[in-house]
């Protein structure tokens, strides 16, 4: 049994501190699934709070023959669809809100300065393309590319199957370089020597 | 303009050998829906991993004592408005019975102690009666005549219980 399924069996077992430990370890992977999905610092902040103290709640639930990642990536990318539909509903002007959210993405590691403002411009223009796709579809895409999940793993998280998440990713891929391309023109990124010619 | 094979290249990430990078490489130079997916594919591997601010665990621990007090609250409200619904409900069965004591308490006890007799002498006559009776029927019907009516009593017992089995195992009025 590894370290991390130990905290698992721990906390279920009702250990706070091994609950903790697991916050600790996860608290990236949860709080960037919720920022990319909801786009401003503050709902992620809410979103990942809110998905450990789901996961705390349900702890008892958690099936030790799954990936723990995966199932709280699960939990909290079903929060967020949710979140979604609901500002949906609510009729809030979502591109109001995007004005108003700086966002707060930290500094790589940048070379020059020139070439971090176009990274981060990237980023920013990333961002804002993730908010015009399908929840779902962001939900399937920030856990293909931001925490190299299978089409396997993506499908138990989304409760989807495998083909309809296989179909997802390309549709929403698709999507996303329509609206990048449709988005006013930006510079072309530079691709990374060691990185294969598709990306 | 065909973009096939190098939109499923890019779409789907492939690895590529070396001719291949040098034919989409020529591809990319004419081809603008291409050259977006490829950009808009660069921005996904290189947008990097985004932490929360300092201080989550923390703020986590003490959302959790929060969480912890509102649901102990919610609990001790939810027992007490759940006791008081039972108490009021009792109350209400018991309404009728209460005014009735509550009118008049001597003529309730003198009710409650002349049942009580009543029951205590039923109980004393009937017995004697079933003594009476097992002791004259006991005169007349012999050791086998007991056997037989005992036989035939839990007999209709038997016809009874199968029955209401019969009855209510094939669905009525369908």
């Amino acid at each position: 049994m590894d370290e991390e399924m130990a905290w698992v069996v721990q906390a279920q077992h009702g250990s706070d501190e091994a609950f903790t430990k697991l916050v600790e370890a996860y608290q990236t992977h949860v709080y960037n699934l919720c920022y990319r999905m909801l786009g401003d610092a503050e709902s992620a902040e809410d979103a990942a709070q809110e998905t450990f103290l789901r996961a705390y709640q349900h702890l008892h639930r958690y099936d030790q023959k799954r990936s723990f990642a995966t199932w709280l990536l699960s939990i909290a990318a079903h929060y967020c669809i949710d979140r979604l539909r609901r500002r949906k509903f609510s009729m809030v002007s979502m591109d109001a809100e995007e004005d108003e959210n700086s966002l707060e993405l930290p500094d790589a590691d940048a070379p020059n300065p020139e070439s971090e403002m176009i990274h981060s411009e990237q980023r920013e223009h990333l961002q804002l393309l993730l908010k015009r796709l399908d929840g779902t579809d962001r939900a399937a895409i920030v856990m293909r590319y931001w925490h190299d999940c299978s089409e396997s793993e993506i499908a138990e998280a989304l409760h989807l199957t495998v083909s309809a998440v296989k179909s997802r990713l390309h549709r929403a891929r698709r999507e996303l370089a329509g609206l990048w391309q449709e988005d006013s023109p930006r510079p072309k990124p530079e691709r990374r020597p060691h990185e294969s010619p598709a990306f | 303009m065909n973009h096939r094979p190098f939109e499923d290249w890019l779409l789907e990430d492939q690895r590529l050998s070396s001719d291949e990078e040098r034919e989409l490489q020529a591809h990319l130079r004419v081809c603008t829906s291409c050259a977006a997916i490829a950009e808009s594919n660069l921005a996904l591997h290189s947008t990097g991993m985004v932490s929360p601010a300092e201080g989550f665990v923390a703020r986590f621990e003490m959302s959790l004592v929060e969480n912890r007090k509102a649901m102990r609250i919610r609990q001790i409200i939810g027992t007490t408005i759940f006791v008081l619904a039972g108490l009021a409900f009792l109350y209400w069965l018991a309404s009728p019975f209460i005014q009735e004591v509550m009118r008049s308490p001597a003529d309730w006890i003198t009710n409650v102690v002349g049942d009580f007799l009543f029951i205590l002498t039923s109980v004393q006559a009937l017995s004697e009666i079933s003594h009476v009776f097992t002791h004259l029927l006991s005169d007349f019907i012999s050791p086998i005549g007991w056997l037989v009516i005992l036989f035939l009593v839990s007999g209709l017992g038997v016809v009874e219980v199968l029955s209401i089995w019969q009855f209510t195992r094939t669905p009525q009025g369908v």
